[in-house]
């Protein structure tokens, strides 16, 4: 067998292996830790949900906790009943588990950024390795653009739209790991609204700083100034485009892999699915986000 | 039925009918401006591309074109505004 | 007045049934444009055709942004459990009105997305080298011209979500107008996005040509692009803001 398998063998025994595993264990879950009766290390049990509680599961787990009147709703949070307790508290009954995982996901994905980020640091050399090489490769792409639309002497810039970029496209990508109790965090309204509510502040404030109090609230009075409301309500609704965009992109991705997978019973599809919607749209969306308030920005501040 | 009833029922479907009209005229009005002002500006685009050099009066006349062709939208939107407020 | 359940899944299929039907038919005109122009261009440029084809499958997926806007809906429609605890007349309305908006919603941003799509892959096939200025040009424009969709995916949910599921003093007078009240706000985002969607993309579509032959003044060019489309967008917020108010304030 030669060294690099190609990709067409490496699908074909990936199908045949799916094709077993359906075979024999169709309508049954994996389950791993240790079952409470028979002390079991792993052990497969039969499905009981419908589709309707799974994806009440998945996307609502605080309103299937409340429907099913579930003894410890903590174990859906993966975490203890001291930390589940505290978000009760904070948020109250109806969103604890969401923001539960929200809030790990983001702890996760910023430690990674970090600890990714001083790993390069500390080996970066004049013969890049393959990692520094990608990461290189994408901070020249959007220095480039940010020289393109902002100007040579705006180069400061770079440093947010990089990190906004890879912040949205490792978030969109978390949805690759199979692990449960993990999702994206752009699938929360939440961090798409405070993105754009980021990016489109910083556009007002660049303006002012630039154009002086004055001609920043004239600008708001063209042509005339009883239409200053609808001038408003138009720079919400950048907010609102922006980060729906992205938000709506990343949900309808999940729910359709959600449903099209349970349709079919988690054989072969789930993966073309998370290859166009996660992989595809997913790096899109990221770099749609950066480059609209990247031009945003340089409607503002360039003349 | 009595009259008072009638009455009622008859202000409800009155008012239903309004947010109704408002609806559809803001929704209709909104179709001619739209893709009247972004024929302007395609064209306008074309122009800046062709000489560059006139960019600033470009961008000034479409403006003026727009301002003008939006304002049918902006009749929608007060008639639109007068029929939910005002009934 | 609550509703029975099986009068309750006809507003609910309905609304399903519209919704993805009416996107899918323009996203599909939308896609199957930019295609044709594909084929087209790799005519005129075989040697040209992997990048033609990587932009092609790349327009594709934001086109279809919308019509995946609008499965989603379906779904929330289908599964989401708004049978369960009984609807009354107006959210049953309000649930058909999210349908609505989000399938006609979608139909001028799709079509015009489609059109800047065609463009952007027609300038490639005249000029190649300049392939990553247009594909980025292309992105911005589809992105400005989804505004559209955007907004009617915000008022769907609103009307799938913050619409109450039985009225506190429920009386048939206020029931017909808030029914009335609800529809509309579907039909008006769902009509008003269509002329700023078009619009914007025949915007997108002749800047991305426009790049494709003066590809030095990209900068003016984007900036035009821009401003104009921000015009033309400003007719579908006030159908959002018409939206807004006949949901929060009828």
């Amino acid at each position: 067998m030669s060294k690099k398998m190609s990709l067409k063998t490496i699908l074909l025994i990936f199908f045949v292996v799916e094709l077993i595993i359906a075979f024999f264990f169709l309508g049954k879950t994996l389950h791993f830790g240790s079952q409470k009766d028979t002390g079991k290390k792993i052990w497969f049990e039969e499905k009981t949900e419908t589709m309707n509680q799974e994806i009440d599961f998945d996307i609502q787990p605080d309103l299937y906790v409340k429907k099913n009147n579930v003894d410890e709703p903590w174990e859906f949070t993966y975490g203890s009943k001291w930390l589940y307790g505290k978000f009760v508290k904070m948020f109250g009954d109806g969103s604890a588990i969401l923001n539960f995982r929200l809030w790990r996901m983001l702890l996760y994905l910023d430690i990674f950024i970090i600890l990714v980020a001083a790993f390069i640091r500390a080996k970066s050399s004049k013969l890049p390795s393959k990692i520094q090489l990608i990461f290189e490769m994408i901070y020249g792409f959007i220095d480039d653009l940010v020289i393109e639309t902002l100007g040579e002497n705006r180069k400061h810039f770079t440093q947010f739209f990089f990190t906004i970029f890879l912040f949205i496209w490792l978030s969109n990508w978390t949805a690759l790991l199979p692990i449960p109790g993990i999702s994206e965090p752009t699938r929360n309204l939440n961090v798409p609204l405070g993105l754009g509510f980021m990016s489109i502040a910083l556009v007002h404030f660049m303006s002012l700083r630039k154009r002086g109090i004055v001609d920043y609230v004239k600008g708001f009075c063209e042509p005339i100034f009883i239409m200053a409301p609808l001038n408003i309500v138009g720079e919400v609704s950048k907010v609102i485009s922006i980060s729906f965009r992205l938000f709506g992109n990343i949900f309808g991705g999940a729910i359709i892999t959600l449903v099209v997978s349970s349709l079919t019973h988690y054989v072969i599809v789930p993966v073309g699915l998370n290859m166009f919607f996660t992989m595809f749209a997913g790096t899109i969306q990221a770099f749609v986000f950066t480059m609209l308030s990247l031009t945003y920005l340089s409607m503002e501040i360039v003349d | 039925m009595d009259p008072n009833t009638t009455q009622i029922l008859a202000k409800g479907i009155a008012q239903g009918a309004a947010f109704l009209g408002a609806g559809i005229c803001m929704g209709i009005g909104a179709l001619g401006p739209g893709v009247g002002e972004g024929y302007t500006a395609g064209k306008a685009c074309e122009g800046v591309a062709r000489s560059p050099e006139q960019a600033g009066l470009i961008t000034r006349t479409m403006l003026i074109g727009q301002a003008v062709s939006e304002s049918t939208g902006i009749y929608s939107l007060v008639i639109a505004l007068l029929l939910i407020f005002t009934t | 007045m609550v509703l029975e359940a099986d009068i309750l899944k006809v507003f609910l299929y309905t609304g399903a049934a519209l919704s993805t039907g009416i996107a899918s038919l323009s996203a599909g005109f939308g896609e199957g444009y930019a295609a044709a122009h594909t084929a087209r261009s790799i005519m005129r440029q075989p040697n040209a055709s992997s990048v033609l084809t990587r932009t092609m499958l790349i327009s594709q997926a934001v086109v279809e942004s919308g019509a995946i806007f609008a499965l989603v809906i379906s779904m929330l429609l289908l599964f989401g459990g708004f049978t369960q605890g009984g609807a009354d007349w107006a959210k049953a309305f309000s649930l058909l009105g999210a349908g609505l908006a989000i399938g006609l919603g979608c139909t001028g941003p799709n079509f015009g997305s489609g059109y800047s799509a065609a463009r952007a892959i027609e300038g490639i096939g005249r000029n190649p080298s300049k392939s990553g200025r247009i594909t980025a040009n292309m992105l911005i424009g589809q992105a400005i011209t989804e505004s559209g969709t955007i907004f009617a995916l915000v008022v769907s949910l609103l009307l799938l979500y913050t619409v109450p599921a039985q009225m506190s003093e429920p009386s048939l007078a206020k029931m017909i107008m808030k029914a009335c009240a609800y529809i509309t706000a579907g039909i008006v985002i769902g009509i008003g996005t269509f002329g700023p969607g078009t619009g914007i993309g025949y915007v997108a579509g002749k800047a991305n040509i426009s790049i494709s032959k003066h590809s030095k003044d990209q900068g003016v060019i984007t900036r035009t692009m821009f401003l104009g489309a921000a015009v033309s967008e400003s007719t579908a917020i006030y159908a959002l803001v018409i939206s807004f108010l006949l949901i929060f304030v009828s």
